[in-house]
């Protein structure tokens, strides 16, 4: 009887241990194992969107990236003296090390490694699983979204193009996916070759991407890219490049010859420029990210427009007002134009209203609309030509009569072709404040960041006329070089 | 075959009685006493060769009927000496006995079964229930500090029920847990902060410190190889209470006391900060930059100038209570305790709280003559409340409603309340009064206190049940089942006034569960032949832990009443990271004890363990521990020799053996995408890069000590050096960001080491018949050095809160270094800071002082302008945070019916980076300490602290970390003294008590140390092992006043 006992307790003992070895490889229930991400076809497709969604991380395009390129400009008062809401760059007083300048980096190229890593395995095994015409348009997707992060990038990160663009330092260019542990020490290419990279990347895309999408029931031809996406970011690199008869031949691929411009697949502005910020589905928004209440499809705290902009009375942090002495100052800028509604009056200083959900800030972000097309032709037919371009004189008029009725500009109306460039470039001003193209908009002509509040002007030959490089980038990439 | 047993027995019996009844007999009775007269009861009286006893009753009187001729009985209790006591012709007799130093009977907790104390052979501390019961803390691990050698115990700051800094010789990981493995009662315990908010919660608060018989503290690999691959940091056996032999024992055990934060710094009134403001702004002015500021002195409704002392608002005299009662006792079959505690415990912090009710039943039960079992139910319901951030947990530094923070920072010519009495907030913001054109503070702390809610309320559930079977005298049969469930209820609310969630309002309600069982089957032999006696231990464990996290959150509050997340809300959210996940663990281990004739020992131990956290290439590993022991004073020449008779404890031992340390997040060595929205519809995105080759540290441990006792033992000590070697430490590899890799992935590629010495002396230094002394002391050194990071990299830069990079792990270094830029003082001539580049060339610094009103002015120290600027790419590595040595020195004296403990612990040869002091010299709108009054002012003036320009915060540190900032941690500290009355005998017979003590207490009571700060010992990052040692707007310590009574019945 005992022996029995002990021996059925050894045995049982011996047992245990054999029975539950599965337990030790785990399948999680909350992820989805790098083995089978392109599996299925709605996988895939999630991927596509998962790229979208990097690219509108906080600390990228949702929307620090476009809030840090704004206050780098002469329209925003810095009024909490808050690093950790740009007040360094605002200032241009950033190191290396500040939290912007190292979480824009690696955000941006978490971005780019994704692209890369859904490319490998497109070509791996995603391309067996969706049709071809699928797999060239989440491919044009990817590159869409690669070229935009490249050129984003070199907006903070490089010297303009204009400064010695095949010595000066780019980017650090990666085509494949970054996945096993590993060093990665890279170069920088020139700021030449990281254009050139963003190009063919957008290029590539055009020529992957469809017209519009058959789905359009959440505004998908908005917050997907699109041919005319990488056509209109396209009209913004090489315009950033000075390279104009390129601005010219992209921008006419989606700007019809006359008034009323549009493109063949219905790109156009709208007539009031409200519903371009108030209903985000319009034939103006080319492309913009979008964000729901939802806390993983909202931009994070300290990250969207309103939060910085708006004044508290609205629902806003107030971290900035608009600099009184800045574009709202400018006696040419009718009280009746549309845009001024943007603005409003809150303790006594101007405040920026044209994002203005609070919180949690569900305001899409706009990344490029019809009228930066538009305007980018316009300048470049006058910088081309040197001349009162009579198209450049109508598309600056579509433009700021959309807003202004009382206004219409004919050849007549400019002396010179320098008074229209300066009207031009003073129109993208009003027309974009708060949307991210000040800062891009100074570099790439080369002027000094003037002075604001109690921020001082800032020279072009100056270190800090662009961002420092990413001192983690510094501290880990060996072959990496400073600014 | 029972039934013959039972025959013999009862034959027996019989064959006693009469033998008893057939001679003369007489009684004796008598009183057993301790050395301070208490009656102690349950002691075994009996006489000596014979199975005739009795054990003292309640109040310590015995009776006991003795055979004519019977020369002598035998007192014996467990802890104290044995006597032999001769008997006189007095019938009544009072026998004292005195505690057992020799603990010569002491048995250890060694991990699946006890062993004796003398015949250990690895390195064990063992620290007495009764030396931590009454401490006014949350949980037993925050009061061992100083009482074992190589423990070292940091409490980190005053939130209440925070897991302490636990470190058992030395930090011997980077990224993983270095915290010890906790065993309660055989079952491994969930250990740090298991909450997710505010409000700490620290599982290990779920025993009732006056529920705990013993800790055994296992510090070398001989000790701790029994747990193979989560040994590496030393095991701790807790042990609770059991009955004892006698009569059911009821005890009441209360305290009640109060807790003032102490040393906090000294900050600006309000004149004070207005003027020192103001002279900022005109040195800006005269620097050519006119601001267009100012502060002003604001008046309240009675006109009288506004003066708010913000650390009143945030800190308050804490009160506490705890009591508890127990019943426990045991007879030849069953043996019983139950306790039930409740204690409030207050936070210096206002409205942080921790309150506790428990309940713990332990039964043993024989059944028959082979099969015992027993089982434990513990539930304790623990509520760690809070009102939002001190500030003080781990990556909570620069929250910026960290409560700690605003008490120091907030202007003082600001009042929490308007004039009309409704808060003081503009813009979710506090108001600025009559400041022009600036801040006063972040958020307005009274409206956080008075409505936010972040409460962590943990059911806890900690029960087992096993069976032993001893078919042979010489086999034990063994399994057991445990459990150990954490239900924690997360609930938070932010107002929509002042704070992070203003001005939509937030409330969060979020579950967490950690469960863990484990079931382990172990089979044991115990057999002598002669003077060789063997000891051998098999067994299997399997142990399986979950982590559940989720709930919702929701903002856009409809009503101010509505502050729950039941209540009307505008958007509902999942919390933003829900957890689900588990970790398996199977093992097979064994022991094999030997010793001969106990004077030779040797001990071996043997564990495989598979884990389900590691890569799926490296799932198994073996570890062992190998110790061996030589008792040289039983050794016949050393017993019988002069210095035999003087030094009678002589034991050298020695161990080595392989140790592991997986304590990693579950699943890190997967590859994962993750799911989240895009316009509303499901992404994925590449969230993790895994490593299939993820395996262990491990820990390579080599021990050699030896003990011995002097004069009788009446001086005893231990002296141990070891040396482990940590090889394979996980560390997660920083890569370019360029390479865009989501997340930084874990691979065993550093080393380091810790080597050392213990030295631990305890002796009876006076021993008068009614007074004595009694010491133990206790000193351990440490030296910590990394040997090896990654390819590549000598150093790893870490970060507070994911701000600050102010810790470094260099190799060649100790872990933890600090990491500040060097300065050069003050420069006399124009009171600007001097900065060391990295190079070692000087520049100074001026915030305006280009005179063209420009920002940020570097300058070479003759005065000439330069492009160049320091900053915090310019830091070193600069001064070590492990102390040099660390002890305690615990006295107990008694007088009579008095007794006086004083716990002294210490440490030196560390460095603390003040943090705060950045904070507390900030020249923004911050409030600062009165440091900044002696700022320099005029040509040729020496001072430490810079001229003040207003808006700089480069100058002191807040910008990038400085060494100014950065002291010596050395410290002495009155850890716990307590002052005990004893009820005397006579006092007790009449009021039918067996016994009552009376005791004042205090924590922290004296510190005597050149740290500026509050608290040397301290921790921004909680047990984060790479980050110690650095002080950021971290909550004070408190200082403890308390009032106990034990009664027993």
């Amino acid at each position: 009887m005992r022996r029995l006992k002990i021996y059925s307790l050894v045995a049982a003992m011996a047992m245990i241990s054999s029975c539950q070895k599965s337990l030790l490889y785990p399948t999680p229930t909350t992820q989805i194992s790098d083995i089978s991400a392109f599996d299925t076809p709605e996988r895939i497709f999630g991927q596509v969107y998962g790229l979208y969604g990097q690219l509108k991380d906080g600390n990228f395009f949702g929307e620090r990236y476009q809030i840090y390129n704004e206050v780098r400009g002469e329209e925003f008062i810095n009024l909490k003296g808050n690093a950790f809401t740009a007040l360094q760059t605002w200032n241009f007083s950033v190191n290396s090390n500040a939290q912007e300048v190292e979480n824009l980096w690696s955000s941006a190229y978490k971005t780019i490694n994704a692209t890369n890593v859904f490319l490998d395995g497109m070509t791996a095994k995603g391309n067996t699983i969706v049709d071809a015409a699928t797999a060239d348009n989440y491919t044009g997707e990817a590159k869409f979204i690669r070229g935009l992060s490249f050129y984003s990038l070199l907006q903070l990160y490089a010297r303009p193009y204009w400064d010695n663009p095949t010595t000066n330092p780019g980017l650090v260019i990666y085509l494949e996916g970054n996945k096993n542990p590993a060093s990665y020490q890279k170069a920088r290419s020139t700021v030449a070759d990281s254009y050139k990279q963003a190009l063919s990347d957008l290029d590539s895309a055009e020529n992957l991407l469809p017209e519009s999408y058959e789905d359009n029931s959440k505004g998908q031809n908005t917050t997907r890219a699109t041919k005319g996406a990488a056509i209109a970011i396209k009209t913004r690199v090489y315009l950033s490049m000075g390279n104009y008869d390129q601005v010219i031949a992209e921008a006419n691929k989606i700007v019809s010859p006359a008034a009323p411009f549009q493109s063949s697949a219905g790109l156009a502005l709208v007539a009031n420029i409200k519903d371009a910020f108030a209903s985000i589905n319009t034939t103006e928004n080319i492309f913009s990210l979008p964000f729901t209440s939802a806390d993983v499809d909202a931009p994070g705290t300290q990250n969207s427009f309103a939060e910085y902009f708006l004044p508290s009375s609205l629902g806003g942090k107030a971290e900035y007002s608009l600099n009184a002495s800045g574009i709202v100052a400018e006696a040419t800028w009718g009280a009746s134009d549309a845009r001024r509604d943007f603005v409003t009056i809150s303790g006594g200083s101007p405040y920026l209203i044209k994002f203005s959900t609070p919180s949690p800030y569900t305001d899409w972000a706009p990344i490029i609309r019809y009228s930066e097309v538009l305007l980018n032709l316009a300048e470049a037919l006058v910088r081309k030509n040197n001349t009162v371009n009579a198209q450049a004189v109508a598309l600056l008029s579509a433009v700021r009569h959309r807003s202004d009725p009382s206004v219409t500009y004919t050849t007549a109306s400019f002396a010179s072709a320098t008074a229209l460039l300066d009207a031009i470039l003073l129109e993208r001003r009003i027309e974009f404040l708060g949307e991210g193209l000040r800062g891009p908009d100074i570099t790439r002509q080369g002027i000094a960041f003037p002075a604001k509040g109690a921020a001082s002007s800032t020279a072009p030959t100056s270190p800090n006329y662009i961002w420092p490089m990413s001192a983690d980038e510094l501290n880990q990439n060996k072959l990496a070089v400073p600014n | 075959m029972h039934m013959k047993k039972l025959l013999v027995l009862v034959a027996f019996v019989l064959t006693l009685a009469s033998q008893v009844l057939a001679q003369n007999n007489r009684t004796v009775t008598g009183k057993i006493i301790d050395e301070t007269g208490v009656p102690l009861a349950g002691v075994t009286v009996a006489i000596p060769g014979t199975r005739t006893g009795t054990v003292t009753n309640a109040t310590g009187l015995f009776s006991l009927n003795i055979p004519e001729g019977t020369k002598a009985v035998k007192v014996s209790f467990i802890g104290y000496e044995s006597q032999t006591v001769s008997l006189t012709d007095a019938s009544d007799i009072t026998i004292k006995i005195k505690p057992d130093n020799k603990s010569l009977s002491e048995v250890v907790v060694v991990g699946y079964g006890t062993q004796k104390r003398v015949e250990i052979t690895g390195s064990i501390g063992t620290v007495k229930g009764t030396a931590i019961a009454q401490q006014p803390v949350q949980s037993f691990d925050g009061a061992l500090g100083g009482r074992v050698a190589g423990v070292q115990i940091t409490v980190p700051n005053g939130v209440v029920n925070n897991p302490p800094v636990f470190r058992i010789r030395g930090t011997n990981s980077i990224s993983l847990s270095s915290y010890p493995l906790i065993v309660i009662d055989g079952v491994v315990s969930f250990t740090g902060d298991i909450g997710s908010t505010a409000a700490p919660t620290n599982p290990l608060a779920g025993i009732n410190p006056n529920d705990i018989e013993s800790i055994d503290i296992a510090k070398d690999a001989a000790a701790t190889s029994i747990y193979g691959s989560r040994g590496a940091n030393g095991v701790v056996f807790v042990t609770t209470k059991k009955g004892k032999q006698g009569k059911a024992k009821v005890t009441y055990s209360g305290w009640v006391g109060e807790a003032q934060a102490q040393r906090l710094p000294k900050l600006l009134n309000a004149q004070q900060y207005v003027d020192n403001k103001n002279l900022g702004i005109a040195h800006a002015a005269a620097d050519g930059k006119n601001l267009g500021t100012s502060f002003a002195i604001n008046e309240d409704k009675n006109g009288n100038p506004i003066n708010t002392n913000w650390l009143d608002v945030v800190y308050r005299k804490a009160v506490s209570h705890s009591h508890a009662i127990s019943i426990s006792g045991a007879n030849d079959k069953t043996t019983y305790y139950m306790s039930a505690g409740f204690t409030d415990q207050q936070g210096i912090l206002r409205r942080n709280e921790f309150v506790r009710k428990n309940i713990l039943f332990n039964i043993d039960q024989k059944v028959g003559s082979i099969l015992t079992i027993g089982g434990k139910i513990s539930y304790a319901n623990e509520k760690n409340l809070s009102a939002n951030s001190s500030g003080s947990l781990e990556g909570e530094a620069f929250n910026s409603g960290g409560l700690a923070r605003l008490a120091f920072l907030t202007g003082p010519n600001v009042s929490p309340y308007l004039n009309d009495g409704s808060y003081n907030v503009d813009g979710g913001v506090i108001g600025t009064m009559g400041n022009v054109g600036v801040q006063s503070g972040i958020y307005n702390p009274q409206v956080i206190l008075d409505l936010d809610r972040s409460n962590s309320i943990n059911n806890h559930i900690q029960s087992s049940i096993y069976a032993q079977l001893r078919p042979f005298s010489w086999v034990t049969l063994r399994t057991q089942y445990g459990i150990d469930q954490n239900h924690i209820d997360n609930e938070l609310y932010e107002n929509p006034i002042s704070g992070d969630a203003s001005p939509t309002a937030e409330a969060i309600n979020a579950t967490g569960i950690y469960n863990r069982w484990v079931w382990d089957n172990t089979i044991q032999f115990d057999k002598s032949f002669g003077k060789h006696s063997f000891s051998l231990l098999g067994g299997t464990e399997e142990e399986k832990s979950t982590k559940e996290l989720f709930g919702i959150d929701r903002t856009g509050q409809n009503d101010p009443l509505f502050n729950n997340v039941e209540g009307g809300w505008q958007t509902t959210n999942p919390i933003s990271s829900p957890v689900n996940t588990y970790n398996y663990l199977v093992s097979e281990f064994g022991r094999l004890n030997y010793n001969y004739a106990e004077k030779y020992f040797i001990s071996a131990n043997l564990r495989r363990d598979g884990n389900s956290n590691l890569g799926k290439n490296a799932k198994y590993g073996n570890f062992y521990g190998l110790s061996a022991g030589w008792t040289v004073s039983n050794e016949n020449f050393w017993s019988h020799s002069s210095l035999g008779k003087t030094l009678n404890d002589l034991k050298l031992k020695a161990s080595y053996g392989k140790v592991g340390n997986a304590s990693i997040s579950d699943f890190k060595s997967f590859s994962f995408y993750g799911s989240k929205l895009y316009n509303g519809d499901p992404t994925l995105y590449y969230s993790q890069a895994g490593n299939d080759y993820l395996t262990w540290e491990t820990s390579k441990q080599l021990n050699i000590g030896l003990s011995f006792g002097l004069f009788d033992s009446r001086l005893h000590g231990e002296f141990n050096w070891y040396r482990n070697n940590v090889d394979g430490l996980i560390l997660f590899v920083p890569m370019p960001p360029s390479a865009g890799v989501p997340t930084t992935i874990p691979k065993n590629i550093g080393s380091m080491y810790n080597t050392g010495e213990e030295i631990a002396l305890g002796a009876t230094i006076i021993n008068h018949k009614n007074f004595t002394w009694n010491s133990d002391f206790n000193i351990s050194f440490n030296r910590n050095k990394i040997t090896n990071l990654y390819d590549g990299a000598t150093q790893i830069i870490s970060q507070t809160s994911g701000l600050e990079s102010v810790s470094v792990q260099k190799v060649g270094d100790p872990i933890g270094m600090i990491f500040v830029t060097r300065t050069a003082g003050v420069d006399p001539a124009n009171g600007k800071r001097i900065f060391v580049a990295a190079d070692g060339q000087k520049f100074e610094f001026s915030l305006y002082g280009g005179g063209d009103g420009l920002a940020n002015k570097w300058m070479t120290t003759d005065g000439k302008t330069t492009t160049r600027s320091v900053s915090g790419a310019d830091a070193v590595a600069y001064k070590k945070t492990n102390p040099t040595f660390f002890g305690g020195w615990d006295n107990t004296f008694r007088y009579k019916s008095f007794e006086l403990g004083i716990l002294a612990t210490f440490q030196a040869g560390n460095y603390v980076y003040y943090g705060t002091n950045a904070g507390l010299k900030d020249q923004r709108y911050w409030n600062n300490s009165t440091d900044v009054l002696h700022a320099w002012n005029t040509p040729n003036q020496k001072t430490d602290v810079p001229r003040v320009v207003y808006g700089d915060n480069i100058s002191n540190g807040s910008s990038f970390p400085l060494d100014v900032n950065v002291f010596k941690g050395d410290f002495i500290k009155l850890r716990s003294v307590t002052l005990a009355y004893y009820l005397p005998g006579n006092v007790l017979t009449s009021t039918h008590l067996s016994s009552v003590k009376l005791y004042v207490s205090s924590n922290n009571l004296g510190i005597w140390t050149k740290y500026p700060g509050p608290d040397p010992e301290v921790s921004s990052n909680g047990n984060n092992p790479g980050l110690q040692g650095i002080d950021r707007n971290t909550l004070a310590n408190g200082r403890t006043l308390t009032f106990g009574l034990n009664v027993g019945f």
